[in-house]
């Protein structure tokens, strides 16, 4: 009875407090309008995934010739299916399948009456499919007069691909929810809890019958819905107002948001017991938390740091919630594909529980 | 007087911090239906020894009860039934009065209706108000409406008028009378004489951690070598040793404007031995006047320190 008191209590007082409100709904979503506006996904470049079944020397030919032409990045593949797969899946956006036996075709010259088939495999809704055609017809028309006397040897087909359509945005809105609820709960609660000791707001409670625990289960379960609006409104306004993308289900970002704000109301909860008061309390917070805004991938993946930081960077807690944010929300992926980043978070929550239990303290 | 009337024992009650003593062995009752207060400078341990009592704290030694419970092994018990107002304690910044009343009571299985509280400390008009929009005074009187939120028999208040201004203290004190005329214990702290003496019915001279008197605030001043001041101003100045010889006269002052300030170990033999003086000396004076001893000289003659400095 108690709890539930403390728990619309503690709702009224985030929802009267406009600098937590600010901190909590305004500030990620600065980001969002700010990416949402600008059209920042509009790639110079582009990856060619080639499934060269031949191996000879002309298919080699080909894709050195390719390799040249530059705007792509190439990559083999040897599997046909696991590339659709990729494809089908927005990995990756453009699939150039070369057929086996290239070089006995070639070899077979001018009695070969049917020409090989190339088939370029796109994904239609990429800012750079036009582009890409056009850059492998170029290089396979070159290929052609090459091989001088059948202009028409390599045909190219092409053959698009319904694909997630994975924008940069899309990549950056799972971020944004996780870079808002780390902010708030770790800065909002570090000074809470320092304020309430500051102004014996704490041991005033402790005057009374209240147990500690159904205090604090109050304030927390009032700040895990305060996550839930954050991500909610994060989400909802690129989603309606940028045209974002979130493909997966919503239950498991529901899930995975609550998990992290737990860690991250611990580590503020750590850090409020230590600070002195409450300006301090927001001055550690927001040291505490700046690193993993930049570092743990919430504008670009963490796999593009130094090997060194990226082992370091793994174990954050931020990093393994925006691996598994992004995997069910833009892979569509259930929650348990992510057992590692899963198991991260869990560790958080238990270490950051056993120690916000051993320095809190009243006065 | 039996023990069943004890609201509240404390025996050899001992606080530590590291190896310095804040409270260093204290005992003392209160009585049902009893104002009794903590009196003593900054750092006498006040704060630290009420806490202990109120199950805030953990005392090093010893041991107190509250209405026959234990306040460590029965602490929750204990908060049910009193009510805590602590020094300078804030409340939350952004609910109403109102709401804060309501969140309180519903720690306890016991309370009072936050309009009833509110209409006790005269703040009916600031319902809808938040604490950081009170005056000083308002504020005190709010923590003691939060402080009677469960309807408690005991009612501990840590400095209920420090820092206010001699009107708004006033006004506190009437609360006191209040609260207590509604049949409540209460225990309270201070640092005036004054308050100790108008609120009071026993009171607790503290200093370094022990007790160093306690009695009514009428029997500590009546147990001073000299309880009774006695100040005249005269037009003509007056001979010091004629004023000194006077029966049970320990010390003569002389003030600005021709004041004698004289304490005297009885009122109405040396009154009448200066008024005798005075006729065969022929001399006059225009005032004269006798009050009692206050606590702070009290305090004075026990540590042979100021209560405040
Ligand atoms: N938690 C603590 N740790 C260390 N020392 C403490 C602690 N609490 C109190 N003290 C010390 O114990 C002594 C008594 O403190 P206490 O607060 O009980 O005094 P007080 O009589 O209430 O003073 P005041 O009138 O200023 O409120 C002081 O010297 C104080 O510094
Ligand atoms: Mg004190």
């Amino acid at each position: 009875m108690a709890v539930w008191h403390l728990f619309v209590a503690n709702l009224k007082m985030i929802a009267r407090d406009k600098q937590a409100l600010f901190w909590a709904l305004v500030f990620p979503l600065i980001f969002v309008v700010v990416f949402g506006l600008f059209r920042l996904d509009q790639p110079s470049s582009a990856k060619l995934t080639v499934v060269d079944q031949s191996q000879d020397r002309v298919s080699l030919a080909l894709v050195e010739g390719l390799k040249g032409a530059g705007v792509l990045e190439i990559d083999q593949s040897r599997d046909l299916a696991s590339a659709r797969e990729d494809l089908a899946k927005g990995q990756i956006s453009f699939v150039l399948v070369i057929p086996p036996g290239m070089a006995q075709t070639v070899a077979g010259g001018a009695t070969v009456r049917e020409p090989v088939s190339l088939v370029l495999l796109y994904d239609q809704a990429h800012v750079m499919t036009i582009r890409v055609q056009s850059i492998v017809r170029g290089v396979v028309d070159r290929a052609n007069l090459l091989l001088a006397d059948a202009p028409s040897f390599l045909a190219l087909t092409g053959e698009p691909v319904q694909a997630r359509q994975i924008r940069y945005f899309d990549f950056l809105l799972p971020g944004f929810v996780g870079m808002g609820v780390m902010i708030y709960a770790v800065v909002g609660m570090a000074t809470i809890l320092a304020s309430y000791r500051q102004e014996k707001i704490l041991k005033r409670v402790l005057a009374t019958p209240l147990s500690v625990g159904k205090f604090f289960v109050g304030l927390v379960l009032a700040h895990v819905v305060l996550a839930l609006v954050q991500a909610g409104i994060i989400l909802g306004a690129g989603v309606l107002l940028f045209h974002g993308h979130v493909y997966g289900n919503l239950f498991w970002v529901a899930v995975l948001v609550m998990l992290g704000n737990i860690v991250f109301l611990s580590l503020g909860f750590i850090v409020g017991s230590f600070a002195e008061s409450s300006q301090a309390a927001n001055g550690i917070g927001n040291a505490v938390t700046m690193p993993m805004m930049f570092f743990s991938g919430v504008f670009f993946s963490s796999d593009s740091l130094p090997a060194v930081m990226r082992v370091v960077v793994k174990y954050l807690p931020l990093t393994p919630l925006l691996e598994a944010l992004r995997g069910v929300a833009l892979d569509a992926k259930p929650l348990w594909d992510f057992p590692t980043q899963i198991a991260i978070l869990l560790a958080w929550v238990a270490v950051t529980a056993v120690v916000a239990v051993r320095v809190f303290r009243f006065s | 007087m039996t023990r069943m009337d004890n609201v509240i024992e404390v025996n050899g009650l001992v606080k530590s911090f590291g190896t310095f003593r804040a409270v260093d062995g204290i005992s003392f009752e209160v009585q049902r239906g009893e104002v009794f207060g903590i009196l003593g400078p900054n750092g006498a341990g006040k704060t630290t020894a009420l806490e202990c009592v109120e199950g805030l704290q953990q005392p090093t030694s010893g041991t107190a009860s509250v209405l026959g419970m234990d306040t460590q092994r029965e602490v929750r018990r204990v908060k049910e039934r009193i009510g805590v107002q602590l020094q300078a304690s804030g409340y939350f910044d952004y609910l109403t009065l109102t709401e804060i009343l309501e969140l309180f009571g519903r720690f306890y299985p016991r309370r009072l209706a936050p309009g009833e509280l509110l209409a006790k400390v005269g703040l009916q008009e600031k319902a809808r108000s938040t604490v950081g929009k009170l005056s000083g005074g308002q504020k005190q009187r709010f923590s003691i409406a939060a402080t009677l939120v469960n309807d408690p028999e005991v009612v501990f208040l840590d400095e209920p008028t420090t820092g206010l201004d001699p009107q708004a203290r006033r006004n506190l004190w009437e609360l006191v009378e209040q609260v207590h005329a509604e049949g409540r214990t209460v225990v309270l702290t201070t640092h005036y004489m004054e308050e100790a003496e108008v609120l009071c019915q026993r009171v607790a001279v503290m200093d370094r951690g022990v007790i160093v008197a306690l009695d009514s605030p009428l029997n500590l001043v009546r147990r001073l070598p000299s309880p009774y001041r006695i100040r005249l101003q005269s037009r003509s100045p007056l001979p010091m040793e004629g004023l000194r010889a006077l029966p049970t006269v320990r010390e003569v002052a002389r003030g600005g404007d021709g004041t004698y300030l004289l304490q005297a170990g009885d009122a109405a033999s040396t009154v009448s031995a200066l008024v005798e003086w005075a006729r065969a000396h022929e001399v006059s004076f225009e005032q004269l006047e006798v009050k009692p001893a206050t606590l702070d000289e009290v305090f004075l003659a026990l540590t042979g320190r100021q209560l405040r400095d």
